[in-house]
């Protein structure tokens, strides 16, 4: 430990060690030649040798001269301004791509929850081991209170379910928890403190709420005294008991701004007949569970603690469900959902994407090194010559190459812990991301840049090396490496590349074009969806559904109203709900699920959705058993045969009363299986309108207002709604394209590079043709002849690339086809223009050669 | 070994260390500049001299090195290993 100390000292102070010595060995020499005369000096011996070895002593010498080599492999690129920014450029934007999109799969996809001791804490979930979806539910209230009594595997469970909220004007994520949430995750407090076990009880709901550290900030101005004071969530009343700590915004993905315990649901939904079920029924699902790992338990202890303690509960009945129980990390990559199934292609595509554009900056870097080595032939050569070992010479090309890959790793590093921050800001405001560029995101990028060393250094220094030191001496015009095969190597290997993201690009592009196109199969013009903003402290269902039917009657037959109808949600709105049922005489264990939409007649009406079979719903059908399907649903169920008349059960039996046509009303793509109830009162109304234009949004506000003073409404064109469900497809055209551009221009850039390289080293070959009687014309044809190989063959591999990998686009989204011919037309064109235009300064310098000057050369 | 042997009895400049040796081996040793200045080296490297400038006999900047505790246990311990080793090498000569 003693003697890394010193030799850090002496590195930090060397110049004064080695003043010491010369002064010390001077002395030495003096005193001997005091002594023996004049002779001294030869005995000595050779002195700087001496010094040279007392030197050695201290530092590892080869480290030493590596920092030479640094040092000189700095002064080589500030002689090569345009080489090196050129390199810095690629390697730097491709590795700062890399360690971003890195810092947010890590963000999104492997940090755990932000809590203390992280890895004891687990998420508890019911995975259903049958169905089609294999999706994973909670627990209900009840549940949890009866495994929190009775099971040993936790130190403490938690319950926790997010939901809107409105504070003032201004909408917020509130979560209900259970009381110890914050104790058990370990959650600090920056004011007050967290929930007591009496502010959670059914019986007496209290109206306490801790808030997020940025809503104290930006509604309260971080004031010190803010425990105790009101806010109005819902417009009732709450107690502010404390302000969670600045690093827990919540549960990651969702942000959170406000906690409130579970039963203070009671409060906030007063005439909410079902919370009360909700908070005592063992039936009512689900609320997310989690809990801290008990020292000692592992995960599959506490699954199958609770697994038992769950058939205990049940009085050892089996489960309905069949459900298993699953505990899990907190990390999102953890949770076994349809989520993760379907996140999981489109991550492994980008990350393909974003490697491939790191691959294509390492061949184009490593060929503007070969390049480069190639012209320092001479250099090496008279280094060579003069005694370094070829190791010696490898390692300072490897060296120099290795500064520019971490000097790249700085740039990347620089643009990552910027990017991310801006990508999440402008894309997911709402999620809670903590988007730090960590130590291993650090690790993960100086990797990438060591990688990228070895493959751009190693290949072109041991090239360069190799050879014979008098023909480079000679500088012998019919160098060998004109046609080597690594330069066409890595010629193919940047077209491929940039030929597979380009393709990409542009079948993401054609694919946004096609979506944007088709016909979602309801009507978009000149409709609007008015939403309806209900006190939601003052209405339950049954206030709902009244409100629901006063509506309807206000409106129907009113002047200016074409075509309207009501439902709970707006087609291509951001919200989906599903339920699940089974076909009477079928077993219950066979339910399906199916997207759920609640509407009134005139929903088809103004949404111009044609009924195939059977009849519409009528106004008698208020509060009758009786549903629609849409053709897909009734073409699983009953293939071949008439679905009307038949019953399905759901929250209880059904008639089906007729078909209507397909529709996009959840999202783009395919259709899936879709019922229609008639208005219940679950969900608030909106109101669906065709044409009216501006005065039929007035006068609907005006009948809402007239029955509900308090309520709130919001008109927004369908078309609206329509280009946000684009947006997947759009955001993931331009990231294509982007990323298809920054391949277009490192392609163009890397053959540019090769072609001038080419004529600089075949200039006395094409001044030798020219005055043998070749035309200019003949010059530029060598040019581009001479690469055309190396093209052709990148091209098809990539072409085929791209072929293989667009099926897992297509999957993806919507109206991307994986046989696109005229986008695979577009990019071979594309990318023909591109190297075209690399070659035209190169082949117009190889025009003008002077046969005089060129056979002079050297 | 024997450069901490030579400063056992006080602070020594690089000159005077070579003389000494070679003085007191009857001039069997003659140590070069060559070797005894690494030796320097690594013997500050590893702690066991330490070294300051002082003024010479006559009257010249010279660098003196002095034991440190760390040196002199080293040279108890080197010179145990060496003893044991000569008797080890004269034991077989004697045999023979």
């Amino acid at each position: 430990m003693g003697k890394l100390f010193r030799r850090v000292r002496y590195f930090l102070r060397r110049r004064q060690f080695e003043a010491d010595l010369a002064e010390e060995m001077e002395f030495h020499l003096a005193m001997k030649a005091r002594e023996a005369g004049p002779l001294a000096r030869s005995e000595m011996g050779n002195i700087t040798r001496a010094r040279e070895e007392a030197r050695a002593v201290w530092i590892w010498p080869w480290l030493e001269s590596v920092w030479q080599d640094l040092a000189y492999g700095v002064r080589t690129m500030r002689r090569q301004p345009g080489f090196a920014a050129v390199a810095l450029a690629a390697l730097g934007i491709t590795v700062g791509l890399n360690t971003t999109f890195f810092t947010v799969f890590n963000a999104i996809a492997l940090r755990p929850w932000p809590v203390k001791d992280p890895g004891r804490v687990v998420n508890v979930f019911h995975f259903e081991l049958e169905g089609p979806r294999r999706s994973t539910h909670g627990f209900s209230v009840a549940a949890y209170r009866y495994l929190r009594e009775h099971t040993r595997a936790f130190s403490g469970l938690v319950l926790q379910d997010q939901a809107p909220v409105k504070m003032d004007d201004r909408r917020l994520a509130l979560t209900y928890v259970s009381a110890n949430y914050f104790e058990v995750l370990g959650i600090g407090m920056e004011r007050g403190r967290g929930f007591l076990a009496e502010e959670d009880r059914v019986g007496a709901p209290v109206a306490a709420a801790v808030i997020g550290y940025g809503l104290w900030q930006s509604r309260f101005g971080g004031d010190v005294d803010v425990v105790g004071r009101r806010i109005r969530l819902d417009d009732v009343p709450f107690t502010i008991v404390g302000v969670a700590s600045r690093d827990f915004t919540g549960v990651p993905p969702l942000r959170n701004d406000v906690w409130v315990p579970t039963a203070a649901r009671l409060l906030l939904r007063p005439n909410d007949p079902s919370v009360l079920a909700l908070l005592t029924s063992p039936n009512h699902c689900c609320s997310s569970m989690a809990g801290r790992l008990a020292p000692g338990f592992t995960r599959e202890q506490a699954a199958a603690e609770v697994e038992l303690v769950e058939r205990q509960s049940r009085g050892n009945q089996p489960d309905e469900e069949r459900t298993a129980i699953v505990v899990t990390g907190t990390a999102l990559i953890d949770v076994p959902n349809r989520n993760r199934r379907q996140a999981a292609p489109v991550f492994a595509l980008l990350f393909l994407a974003v490697t491939l554009v790191l691959l294509l900056a390492c061949a184009n870097v490593g060929n503007l090194l070969l390049a480069r080595a190639a012209a320092r032939r001479r250099e090496i050569a008279i280094r060579l010559s003069v005694g370094g070992s070829r190791a010696r010479v490898v390692r300072q090309l490897l060296v120099e190459s290795f500064a520019v890959a971490l000097a790249a790793a700085a740039i990347g590093v620089g643009l990552a812990s910027w990017l991310p921050q801006y990508l999440a800001a402008r894309l997911a405001p709402e999620l809670a991301l903590h988007l730090v560029p960590d130590l291993s995101v650090l690790a993960y990028s100086l990797a990438l840049a060591v990688f990228a060393c070895l493959v751009f250094g190693l290949a072109p220094a041991l090239h360069a090396t190799r050879g014979k030191i008098s023909s480079a001496l000679r500088d012998d015009w019919r160098l060998p490496g004109i046609r080597l095969p690594l330069r066409s190597v890595l010629l193919s290997a940047q077209v491929a590349i940039s030929v597979m993201l380009l393709a990409g690009a542009g079948l993401l592009v054609r694919g946004f074009e096609r979506a944007a196109a088709q016909d979602p199969g309801f009507a978009i013009q000149s409709v609007q969806a008015v939403t309806i903003d209900l006190p939601a402290s003052a209405y339950g269902d049954v206030q709902r559904r009244q409100f629901a039917s006063r509506l309807a009657a206000e409106l129907h037959g009113a002047p200016g109203m074409a075509a309207w109808g009501l439902s709970m949600d707006a087609p291509l709105g951001n919200s989906t709900t599903s339920t699940s049922f089974y076909k009477s005489g079928e077993p219950a264990a066979r339910r399906r699920m199916v997207i759920l939409h609640e509407v009134t007649a005139g929903y088809f009406d103004a949404l111009r959705i044609p009924l195939v079979t059977g009849r519409n719903f009528i106004a008698q059908d208020e509060g009758r058993p009786v549903a629609l399907l849409n053709q897909t649903a009734a073409a699983q169920l009953w293939r071949g045969e008439s679905a009307v008349g038949k019953t399905i059960v759901s929250d209880k039996a059904r008639e089906i009363v007729g078909v209507v046509q397909d529709a996009n009303t959840t999202h783009l793509g395919s259709v899936e299986p879709t019922m229609y109830w008639p208005m219940e009162g679950r969900w608030a109304p909106l109101v669906l309108v065709r044409g009216g234009g501006p005065g039929a949004v007035e006068h609907i506000g005006a009948v809402v207002k007239a029955i509900e003073p308090r309520a709130e409404i919001h008109a927004q064109d369908l078309a609206e709604n329509f280009r946000s469900a684009l947006e997947p497809s759009l955001a993931g055209a331009s990231l294509a394209g982007g990323l298809g551009l920054l391949a277009l221009g490192l392609a163009a850039i890397g053959l540019s590079g090769v072609f001038a390289y080419m004529v600089r080293q075949r200039t006395r070959e094409i001044g030798v043709r020219m005055a043998l009687g070749a035309q200019p014309r003949d010059a530029v044809r060598l040019v581009f002849t001479f690469s055309l190989r190396a093209v052709t063959v990148g091209l098809a591999i990539g072409l085929g690339g791209a072929a293989a990998l667009s099926g897992v686009l297509a999957s993806q989204l919507p109206g991307v086809r994986p046989l696109d011919l005229p986008a695979y037309g577009a990019v071979v064109v594309v990318l023909a223009a591109a190297a075209a235009l690399a070659g035209l300064a190169p082949a117009r310098r190889a025009a003008r050669v002077d046969p005089a000057t060129a056979l002079r050369w050297e | 070994m024997l450069i901490l042997k030579a400063l056992v009895r006080g602070a020594l400049h690089g000159y005077a260390i070579a003389e000494i040796l070679k003085q007191t081996s009857d001039d069997v040793l003659q140590v070069g500049e060559s070797s005894l200045y690494p030796a320097l080296q690594r013997l500050l490297l590893n702690g066991w001299v330490s070294a300051e400038w002082g003024a010479s006999e006559n009257n010249r900047r010279a660098r003196y090195y002095t034991l440190t505790a760390a040196g002199r246990k080293q040279l108890a311990s080197e010179r145990a290993d060496f003893e044991r080793m000569i008797a080890a090498i004269q034991k077989v000569l004697q045999t023979a």
